[in-house]
C-alpha cells in the first residue's frame, strides 16, 4: 500500500465526517450521562416535564442534586415529532414524485430550468420564513376553514372532529414541514429521473405504454433508491425543523395530542424553547436532560435511517427475484 | 453506480445535518472567555429591556466616543448564564437570580434599572373595550383549566352587569422562557394557594394541560396568537402596549392585595413600587408582586442587569461601571425621554441609591 501525500490527506479529508459524527455523539452522550442516569427509562414513556421549583433550594435525589419537583418525560415530544413528520412525509411525497415527473416529462423542456430552479429556491428558504408565513397565513386559514371543513367531512372520525379555535398545532406544524419537505425531495427525484437512459424510455413507449404508464411503470422503478433516499433526506428536515415548527405548533407541555388540531410539541423545537429557562437551574440538570432529549432524537434518527435502507434492500430482493 | 453513491452522500449530508441541528442548541452551553480588548462592552438578555438598551446604547456612545456597547435580545435565561461565563458583561433579566444559583455565583450583582408592569389581554368579541376585572385566583382557574368558559360563575361575580358570553376560553402561555412567565406565575402563586402548591412559579413552567390552550413565542407572538383567536386570554409585557391597542385587545382590571380592581399605569404602578421600597434589600433581589395598597397594580417588576462584579479589566470594569451609573441616574437615561417609549417607570431615589451601590462594586 502506497503512502502519498495525496492519498493521506484524501483519507485525513475523509475521516472528518465520522470524526464529527463521533465527537457529537459522544459530547451528547457524556453530557446528558448524569440526566441517563437520573431519569432512567421512563424518560421516554412520561407525559410530564416539569423543570422544578428553580428558586428553592435543590434537594438530592436518586444520589443527585435536582430542583424540587424536578420531572423530565419526553412522551409528548416524541409522539409529536414522530407524527408532525409522518403527517408531513404522507402529503409531501405523493406531491412531491408529481411535481418531479411533470419537471422531468410533462413540463415544456424551455420552461424547465425555470421551474425547478424555484423549487430549488424554496429548498433554501430560511425556516424562520415558513414560520412567519405559518403563523399570520397558514394559521388563521386552518382555524377558520380547514378545520371546520375537516370537522363537516371526516368527523365521524374522532381524530378529525372538533374544529380548531386557533388554528395552532399538529396540523399547521405538518403542513409548514410539507411545504419544506416537498422541494428536497422534489429536487433530489428530479435530478434522478433526469439520468434514466433514453433507450429504456423509448423501450417503454416502443412497447405502447402511455407517457403516464412510462413515468410511473418505468422510470420510477428506476430511480427507486433515490426516491428512497430522498424521502430520507426530507425526513430528517421534518425531524430536526426546529423553529417554524416551535411558532405555529401551539407549544403543548404535559398533554398528547388528542386530534389532528391539538397543540404539540417536537423534540427540536423544545429545546430550543426551554434552554433558556434550564440554563437557571442552579443543578444544571434541566440542561442536560434536553442534552439527553438530543440523544434520543439522533437515535430515532438513526432507527428510521436503518429501517428505510431494510426497506430499500427488501423492495430490490422482491424485484429482482420476481425477474 | 453514479445514482447509487449520490445517494451515499445525501445520506450522510443529511445525518450530518440533523446532528447539526440537534446539537445546535447546545453549544451555547461550552463556557467561553470574552476576550479583554478595547473597550467593547455585549448587553445580552431579556426582550423586554432590548429596545430600551437600543435607547440608551446610541446616546450614551455618541458622548463617549470610546466605548463601544453591542446589544442583543435573547431572553432572560441566556443573559444571566452569559453574564456568569463572562460572554456578555451586562445580562438583562426580567427576573432576579435565585439564591441556588448564587450560591453557586456569588460574585453577581442583580441591579434594578427601570420597573416594568404586565397587562392581562383578552380577544372576547364586544367586551374588549370595556375592561373586564379578572383576579389571581380566576386568572389560576383559567390557567389550570377549572374555568373553561367565559360566562363562568367565577367571572361573573366579579363582573356584575357585564352580559358574558358562552364562548370557550384559550389560554395562551409562552412557549419560550420569558421573564413575563416568571412574573405572571408569581401574580398567581400570591394569590391562589392551589397554584402556589400544584404549579409554582418560574421563567418556564409545566403548565397544567387545558384543552384547547395553546403556547406562543414572545411577547409578538402573544399579541399576534391573542388577536388573531377569539376567546383567547394573555399576559404581555406593558411595553408592547401599542401593539395591543393595535390589535384591539382587552386590558384586564387586575384585583390587587387590597381587593381593588386596577389598571396599570404610573399612579398604580408608583403606588405598589412605594409600597415594596423599603422591604428592597441591599442586593436588591425581591417580588413586586402583588404589592399592599389600596391602588397598587399587581404585577410589576424591577427589570435587572446581571453583571459579574469581577470583570476582566479594570478599563471594562469602569465602562460597565459608568454606563449603568449613567442609565440609572435621573440626569442620563432614566427619564421620560427613554423609558416612557418603552412603558417603564424609573426608580425611586432610594432605589436608585441601592443600584448605584452595587454598580459600584463592580471592579
Amino acid at each position: 500500500m502506497r503512502t502519498s501525500p495525496f492519498r493521506i490527506g484524501l483519507v485525513g479529508l475523509a475521516g472528518i465526517i465520522p470524526g464529527m459524527l463521533v465527537a457529537v455523539v459522544l459530547f451528547l452522550a457524556i453530557y446528558s450521562w448524569p440526566a441517563i442516569h437520573f431519569n432512567g427509562i421512563g424518560f421516554l414513556f412520561r407525559e410530564t416535564w416539569n423543570l422544578g421549583n428553580l428558586y428553592a433550594d435543590p434537594v438530592t435525589r436518586r444520589g443527585v442534586q435536582v430542583p424540587i419537583g424536578a420531572q423530565y418525560g419526553i412522551l409528548v415530544f416524541i409522539v409529536g415529532t414522530l407524527a408532525t413528520s409522518a403527517i408531513a412525509l404522507l402529503i409531501a411525497v405523493p406531491v412531491s414524485l408529481g411535481v418531479a415527473i411533470f419537471l422531468a416529462e410533462g413540463a415544456p423542456p424551455r420552461l424547465r430550468p425555470t421551474l425547478s430552479l424555484i423549487v430549488e429556491l424554496l429548498a433554501v428558504v430560511p425556516s424562520v420564513v415558513y414560520g412567519l408565513w405559518g403563523v399570520a397565513v397558514l394559521v388563521p386559514l386552518i382555524a377558520h376553514y380547514i378545520a371546520p371543513a375537516l370537522d363537516d367531512v371526516l368527523g365521524f372520525i374522532p381524530f378529525f372532529a372538533g374544529g380548531s379555535p386557533t388554528g395552532f398545532g399538529l396540523l399547521s406544524s405538518s403542513l409548514v414541514l410539507t411545504l419544506m419537505v416537498v422541494p428536497i425531495i422534489t429536487a433530489t427525484v428530479y435530478s434522478a429521473l433526469l439520468q434514466v437512459p433514453r433507450p429504456d424510455k423509448e423501450a417503454a413507449y416502443a412497447l405502447g405504454a402511455m407517457k403516464f404508464e412510462v413515468a410511473v411503470r418505468a422510470m420510477l422503478p428506476m430511480v427507486r433508491g433515490s426516491i428512497v433516499g430522498a424521502i430520507i433526506l426530507g425526513l430528517g428536515r421534518a425531524l430536526g425543523e426546529t423553529m417554524a415548527v416551535l411558532m405555529v405548533s401551539g407549544g403543548a407541555i404535559n398533554h398528547l395530542p388528542g386530534t389532528i388540531t391539538s397543540p404539540i410539541s417536537t423534540m427540536a423545537s423544545f429545546i430550543v424553547s426551554q434552554l433558556d429557562s434550564a440554563e437557571q437551574d442552579p443543578t444544571g440538570m434541566a440542561v442536560r436532560s434536553l442534552a439527553e432529549i438530543a440523544l434520543v432524537l439522533f437515535i430515532i434518527t438513526v432507527i428510521v435511517n436503518v429501517i428505510a435502507r431494510l426497506i430499500t434492500r427488501g423492495l430490490h430482493v422482491g424485484l429482482t427475484s420476481r425477474a | 453506480m453514479q445514482t447509487r453513491s449520490s445517494e451515499t452522500l445525501l445520506r450522510r449530508t443529511f445525518l450530518l445535518g440533523t446532528l447539526g441541528g440537534t446539537s445546535l442548541g447546545l453549544i451555547s452551553l461550552v463556557p467561553r472567555r470574552a476576550a479583554a480588548a478595547e473597550v467593547t462592552l455585549l448587553e445580552t438578555g431579556s426582550s423586554l429591556l432590548y429596545p430600551l438598551f437600543n435607547l440608551w446604547v446610541p446616546k450614551y456612545t455618541a458622548m463617549h466616543p470610546g466605548v463601544r456597547i453591542t446589544t442583543q435580545s435573547t431572553g432572560s435565561g441566556t443573559g444571566i448564564a452569559q453574564a456568569i461565563s463572562g460572554v456578555a458583561q451586562i445580562g438583562a433579566s426580567d427576573a432576579y437570580m435565585s439564591s441556588a444559583q448564587l450560591k453557586k455565583d456569588p460574585g453577581i450583582l442583580n441591579i434594578p434599572l427601570a420597573i416594568s408592569a404586565q397587562t392581562v389581554n383578552y380577544n372576547v368579541p364586544g367586551l374588549n373595550n370595556a375592561n373586564l376585572k379578572l383576579s389571581g385566583p380566576v386568572l389560576a382557574g383559567i390557567y389550570s383549566g377549572k374555568i373553561r368558559h367565559w360566562n363562568d360563575p367565577a367571572i361573573a361575580k366579579i363582573n356584575p352587569g357585564v352580559t358574558l358570553p358562552s364562548q370557550g376560553i384559550v389560554p395562551i402561555h409562552r412557549t419560550d422562557g420569558s421573564g413575563d412567565t416568571f412574573i405572571f406565575s408569581q401574580y398567581l402563586a400570591a394569590s391562589d394557594s392551589d397554584w402556589a402548591d400544584n404549579v409554582g412559579y418560574g421563567t418556564t413552567l409545566s403548565w397544567p394541560p387545558v384543552q384547547g390552550g395553546i403556547g406562543a413565542i414572545g411577547n409578538p407572538g402573544m399579541v399576534q396568537a391573542c388577536g388573531q383567536t377569539p376567546g383567547s386570554l394573555a399576559y404581555i409585557g406593558v411595553s408592547y402596549a401599542a401593539q395591543i391597542t393595535k390589535a384591539g385587545l382587552g386590558t384586564a382590571l387586575l384585583q390587587n392585595r387590597a381587593g381593588n380592581f386596577v389598571l396599570p399605569n404610573p399612579t398604580t404602578v408608583g403606588a405598589a413600587v412605594a409600597a415594596l421600597e423599603d422591604k428592597t434589600p441591599a442586593d436588591q433581589r425581591i417580588s413586586l408582586i402583588f404589592a399592599p395598597g389600596e391602588n397598587s397594580y399587581p404585577i410589576i417588576n424591577y427589570e435587572y442587569a446581571i453583571v459579574n462584579s469581577r470583570q476582566a479589566s479594570s478599563d471594562i470594569a469602569a465602562a460597565v461601571r459608568d454606563f449603568l451609573t449613567w442609565a440609572v441616574d435621573p440626569a442620563g437615561g432614566s427619564t421620560p425621554e427613554f423609558l416612557g417609549v418603552v412603558h417603564f417607570l424609573s426608580l425611586p431615589e432610594k432605589i436608585a441609591a441601592l443600584s448605584k451601590a452595587q454598580i459600584a462594586k463592580i471592579h
